[in-house]
């Protein structure tokens, strides 16, 4: 052994092919068996892609990197499923890219967030956290409120669908229209978002103002959707609680 | 550095600058707008800048005869002023995002002030910023005299050094604009990551070009861990960040991954960027700098085999310990957790034989600030790794994860360890690349010392308590069975470790200023020639 | 060359040099520790261990279980239920009953408070303030005065579909706008409005607009109490505020503030024991008003 590498030493493409080989094996067998083995990712039925809408605010949350202090991931901890709901499944972020599970939980987890607090207070949140929840250290995001930018909808759902997420070409042609309707709920778009998207989409004007699309609509429409894609991991807590 | 090349360097230089220049304009017209077309100004400006520099000095006076006879320690002079520029930006950042937690309206309400953006700009300034060019500027320092030969080439070594920080930069400038992947220590967008993987190929084949040219049969133990360190990231970057631009005149990408599976993609990478970034590089200035400072021999050459051999092979397996509990699947964690157990042994290997090393030459320790570095680093790297072991078993990372004690042991590491292992290393080379006996002041030198030691002790120790309330508090129950506290009481609970964290922040901050003065009067003071020494026939310089 | 260098001996630790040297720097010939060995060995033992009990190596399209056939999904939801179980012992009681009985149960309210207030501190705090003082457009919960009624019953009915949250059970609680109202008719109307607290009704147009208009919701005078969402005009809790700007405002743009629904989020019992809680502060708020 000790003379082989004695050997070994004196050839730099030998070290170089060493590590390499080395340095490979551990992560094919980690992950190679993520995509062939069927139970890593069971898609429910009722899994739904983020609107256009959502995908904008996702984008924002990505921009202003909320992920440094907020997880998206549940993990399979009693004292978990008691604080914030059902564990998280790997179905939930299947079409996710990147995923946004988090490393760091300076803030709470926000994984079941959809539907727990008022449009009104994420914006009176968002623009001064310390306005509703005093002992907060989140920072202020005031300038959520300017106008979102629409024009890149149309190739993000195309480059999106090109990966596999399903999204259909009537989607993709209505990314810009389906993002503006999604905050209009008087507006003619409106039905075919919920058309296309499903009946469990929010469509409501979300900063208040339905009048002008901004990137605190598309944020608050993207937290309203968290833990809303599919009702699994719901139903799945249910039976085993029985 | 112009006098240092010869005419046709000067002049591949000139048309390397000039493409630069090109792409730079390219970019910034196809894009118009937004984080990419800066990005092509900076290039272009680079480009344009170097340019001129390259075209006025043609005809400057050339190298003198017998270049080959002598070091090229230019590039690592360069470089250890660029870590050091780098060292100011990224504990800059970071006191300033600690300060942020502290007090959450420090800075005025801008985007590019906000923590979520500041955070990996001290990660990534930090890391590549002062870790890669420290890297980079020590490993033509090493290859080159346990080689005992000139580098192989003289315009690569300045293609890879300026490269690198152009890259550093892109990515530091678009976290501040708002462009980035998200993905963590990977957050530079993918026209950044094609660039990076052209500047480390280049760099790869100068170090194997350098090899080729040694003097010694063998090859040194440090360089193969400076070969793991260039081999494996560049595999790591190409396959986590592979993605699908949305358009090609926009930042906005993609990744191909998804969910569960970029999730490992993404860990497989990021600990790994710890184990061979933070890592395996910085084992290879280890093993050349301690013990020339110690002037003692390593060891054990058979411990330096295992070592070497199990962290490259062991390092691999243990990203999944940190998807634990997550909706990766179970038989990956368990993969994560068993490998970074046996991962201790080889670990501790290293750091042994680097204590060892130190035997019989105590009193040096005792005495010298630098070599004190060097030990102190050796003992946070031990510290540090079994640490890591420890956090990687489920039950201990079931309280752990999410929490400040990962921070904690992230800054165990990185301060304790990568930044007290550069800082020996440029107190040990500074002065040898500028002709002199000793750091223009000494004293400086045993100052930084103590406040980058004290600045790590605040710092861990506020840390480790910080974390492990946090993870007590989520889970406390009462005798009903009730959670004890809420959410926000935890965050409560967390201000004087905030406030406490700053403070050790600024004091290795501080330290590192010092450094930085120091280095700059003791290369100031220096003359001309002495950058690039004579190749050394016996002993060491 | 160095690789003909002699191995030598170290003086100080007496093992032989490898015999070859790199600028200066040599290594030690010195055998493997053996303590290096056996910690490998060791963490050996305990990876193959692990990997036998628990799930652990992919094979193409299926992984090893391990002998203890461990799911870590499964686990956390019997530990949940456990506590779900040892909780129950008390929280069941919540789940039925009579408020008045249970409010009367001090060993049951002891018990139950702190889990009360954690709840609360979760998940109403953010809008409703840590101690139920409210904040601009989340009302007061400290007070004795009360949107939809005192009654225990009426409150948890609150709690468990919220107003105007969108679920099928909601309450609804609609101002409309009075857009309809010329600027002048909206500041007078705004006028006799904020004085109202102050008990400053009077009469004229204003006041006749109010009892056209206002009255059938917010009672005569402002009064309040007719349990239909309208908040009273004449106490000082106020959602929006009461001052004649802030109610011009909200003449011009109506209100329709938002409280979710927690049936899916809370159990029953949970539900049961904020209401408590709630009714709690609220004697607990009054008192110190008073
Ligand atoms: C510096 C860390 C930090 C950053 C960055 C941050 N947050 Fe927070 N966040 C917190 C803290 C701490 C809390 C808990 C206190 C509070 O409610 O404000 C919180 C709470 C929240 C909540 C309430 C969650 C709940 O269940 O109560 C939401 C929603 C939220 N943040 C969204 C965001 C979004 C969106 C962003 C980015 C645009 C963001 N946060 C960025 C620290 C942060
Ligand atoms: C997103 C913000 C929000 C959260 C979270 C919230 N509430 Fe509310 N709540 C409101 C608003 C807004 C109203 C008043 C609705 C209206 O304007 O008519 C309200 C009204 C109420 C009322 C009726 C008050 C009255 O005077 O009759 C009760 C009781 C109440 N909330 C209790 C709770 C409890 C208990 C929780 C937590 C489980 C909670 N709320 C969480 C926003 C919130
Ligand atoms: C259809 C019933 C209805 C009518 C008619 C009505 N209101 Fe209201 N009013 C409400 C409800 C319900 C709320 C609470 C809305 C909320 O909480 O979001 C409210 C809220 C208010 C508030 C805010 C109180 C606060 O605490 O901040 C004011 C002021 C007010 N009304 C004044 C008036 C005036 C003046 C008129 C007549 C011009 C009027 N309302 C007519 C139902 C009504
Ligand atoms: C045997 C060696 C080591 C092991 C097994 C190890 C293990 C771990 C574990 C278990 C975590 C926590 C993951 C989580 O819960 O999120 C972690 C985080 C981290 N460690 Fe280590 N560690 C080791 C050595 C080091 C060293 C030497 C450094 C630095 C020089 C380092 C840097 C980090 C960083 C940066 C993170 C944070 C990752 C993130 O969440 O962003 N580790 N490590
Ligand atoms: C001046 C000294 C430093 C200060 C004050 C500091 C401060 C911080 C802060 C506040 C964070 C964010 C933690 C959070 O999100 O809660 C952080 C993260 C981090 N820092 Fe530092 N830092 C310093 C030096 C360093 C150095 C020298 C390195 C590396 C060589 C480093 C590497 C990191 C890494 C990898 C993370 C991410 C950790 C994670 O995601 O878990 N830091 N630092
Ligand atoms: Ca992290
Ligand atoms: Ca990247
Ligand atoms: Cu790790």
């Amino acid at each position: 052994m000790l003379k082989l590498h004695y050997n070994l030493e004196k050839v730099s493409m030998g070290l170089v092919v060493g590590i390499i080989v080395a340095a490979s094996i551990g992560g094919i067998v980690e992950i190679a068996p993520l995509f062939s083995i069927n139970e890593t990712v069971e898609l429910p039925d009722d899994l739904r892609p983020h609107t256009p809408l959502e995908l904008a605010g996702r984008e924002i949350y990505i921009r202003e990197g909320c992920y440094a202090c907020h997880s998206q991931m549940v993990r399979s901890l009693a004292d978990e499923l008691d604080r914030y709901g059902p564990y998280s499944l790997a179905a939930e972020s299947a079409y996710d890219r990147p995923m946004l599970w988090g490393s760091k939980r300076t803030g709470p987890d926000l994984a079941r967030l959809g539907g727990k607090y008022s449009d009104d207070w994420h914006v009176a949140h968002l623009i001064d956290p310390r306005s509703v929840v005093p002992a907060s250290i989140m920072p202020s995001y005031p300038w959520l409120m300017r106008p979102l930018e629409i024009g890149l909808l149309r190739d993000e759902l195309a480059t999106l669908a090109r990966l596999g997420v399903p999204y259909d070409e009537a989607m993709i042609e209505g990314a810009a229209n389906d993002a503006l309707a999604q905050s209009r709920p008087d507006s003619d778009g409106a039905e075919a978002v919920i058309e296309r998207y499903g009946e469990t989409v929010a469509i409501r004007s979300f900063d208040g103002d339905p009048s002008k699309l901004t990137e605190m609509d598309a944020v608050v429409a993207y937290l309203q959707s968290l833990g809303t894609l599919t009702n699994a991991p719901y139903e799945l807590l249910a039976e085993g609680a029985e | 550095m112009i006098n240092t090349l010869s005419l046709s360097e000067r002049r591949l230089g000139l048309v390397l600058s000039v493409l630069l220049a090109v792409l730079g304009l390219v970019m910034a017209a196809a894009a118009r707008h937004g984080a990419m077309a800066v990005h092509g100004g900076m290039a272009m400006v680079l480009g344009v800048a170097l340019a001129v520099k390259l075209a006025a000095a043609l005809d400057d006076p050339l190298p003198a005869a017998g270049r080959a006879s002598r070091y090229y320690d230019a590039p690592t002079r360069f470089g250890i002023v660029m870590t050091l520029i780098w060292a100011m930006i990224g504990m800059g950042a970071g006191v300033w995002v600690a300060a942020l937690l502290y007090w959450p309206e420090a800075t005025p309400l801008l985007p590019w002030t906000s923590f979520g953006r500041l955070r990996p700009v001290h990660t990534t300034g930090i890391i590549f910023g002062f870790g890669g060019n420290a890297l980079i500027a020590t490993s033509f320092f090493v290859v080159q005299r346990t080689s005992r030969t000139r580098l192989a080439d003289s315009v690569s070594p300045w293609v890879v050094l300026l490269g690198f920080n152009l890259f550093c930069l892109w990515g530091v400038s678009g976290y501040l604009m708002g462009s980035t992947q998200s993905k963590e220590y990977a957050e530079a967008e993918w026209y950044a990551d094609i660039w990076l993987v052209v500047v480390w190929v280049t760099y790869f084949i100068l170090y194997l070009r350098t090899l080729a040219r040694r003097h010694e049969p063998h090859i040194y133990v440090a360089n193969w861990y400076y070969l793991a360190f260039i081999l494996v990231v560049a595999m790591l970057h190409i396959v986590n960040n592979l993605a699908l631009p949305v358009r090609l005149t926009t930042a906005e990408s993609f990744p191909i991954w998804a969910g569960v599976q970029d999730a490992m993609v993404q860990w497989w990478y990021g600990h790994n960027a710890v184990a061979f970034f933070l890592t395996a590089g910085f084992l290879g200035m280890l093993y050349y700098f301690l013990p020339v400072r110690s002037g003692r021999p390593i060891w054990s050459y058979r411990l330096s085999i295992l070592s070497f051999w199990g962290i490259v092979f062991f390092y691999i397996w243990v990203g999944s310990h940190h998807l634990h509990y997550t909706a990766l699947p179970y038989w990956a964690q368990t993969l994560g957790m068993t490998f970074s157990v046996m991962l201790l042994v080889p670990s501790w290997a290293s750091a042994g034989n680097a204590i060892a090393t130190l035997n019989g030459a105590w009193h040096k320790v005792r005495d010298d600030a630098t070599l004190r570095f060097m030990f102190v680093a050796a003992v946070f790297y031990g510290l540090s790794t079994f640490e890591g072991s420890f956090l990687a078993i489920r039950p201990v990372n079931s309280l752990s994860h999410y929490t400040d004690w990962t921070v904690g042991h992230v800054h165990s590491g990185t301060l304790g360890w990568v930044a007290m292992i550069i800082f020996g290393a440029i107190y040990t080379l500074v002065p040898q690349i500028s002709g002199r006996e000793t750091m223009a002041s000494p004293r400086a030198v045993e100052w930084h010392f103590w406040l980058a030691v004290t600045g790590t002790l605040i710092y861990v120790v506020a840390m480790w308590n910080a974390g492990i309330t946090q993870g007590l508090m989520w889970r406390a129950y009462d005798e009903n069975g009730a959670l004890s506290y809420s959410f926000i009481e935890s965050v409560r609970a967390m201000a004087p470790y905030y406030l406490l964290r700053t403070i050790g922040g600024a004091m290795f901050l501080a330290g590192a200023v010092i450094c930085a003065l120091n280095c700059r009067a003791t290369m100031r003071a220096a003359p001309i020639e002495a950058a690039d020494r004579p190749l050394a026939t016996q002993p060491a310089e | 060359m160095s690789d003909h260098h002699q191995r030598e001996i170290d003086p100080v630790t007496g093992y032989d040099t490898t015999g070859h040297e790199w600028n200066g720097i040599k290594e030690l010939n010195t055998p493997f520790p053996r303590i290096a060995i056996w910690a490998l060995l060791i963490t050996v033992v305990y990876a193959v261990i692990a990997w036998i009990l628990l799930p652990a190596w992919p094979l193409g399209r299926d992984y090893t279980r391990g002998l203890l056939g461990l799911n870590q999904g499964d686990m956390a939801v019997a530990g949940y239920r456990d506590i779900s179980d040892w909780r129950g012992e008390w929280l069941a009681k919540m789940e039925t009953g009579d408020f008045e009985v249970l409010r009367a149960d001090a060993d049951l309210m002891a018990t139950a408070m702190p889990a009360a207030e954690r709840l609360f501190a979760d998940n109403c705090a953010a809008c409703h303030g840590e101690t139920g003082q409210g904040g601009p457009g989340f009302p007061v919960l400290s007070d004795a005065h009360w949107l939809w009624g005192a009654d225990p019953e009426a409150i948890a009915e609150t709690i468990r579909f919220g107003i105007n949250s969108g679920h099928p059970d909601a309450r609804i609680a609609e101002m409309p706008a009075f857009d309809w109202m010329s600027r002048e008719e909206r500041a007078a109307v705004a006028r006799y409005v904020s004085g109202l607290p102050e008990g400053r009704d009077g009469a004229g147009v204003a006041a006749d607009l109010f009892a056209e208009n206002c009255a059938s919701c917010h009672g005569d005078g402002g009064e309040g109490g007719l349990e239909i969402g309208a908040p009273s005009l004449r106490d000082a809790a106020v959602i929006y505020g009461q001052d004649s700007r802030t109610v011009q405002e909200t003449l011009r743009g109506g209100r329709a503030g938002t409280m979710p629904a927690w049936t899916d989020r809370l159990s029953e019992a949970e539900i049961r024991l904020l209401t408590l809680y709630v009714a709690g502060l609220a004697e607990a708020g009054g008192e110190g008003a008073e």
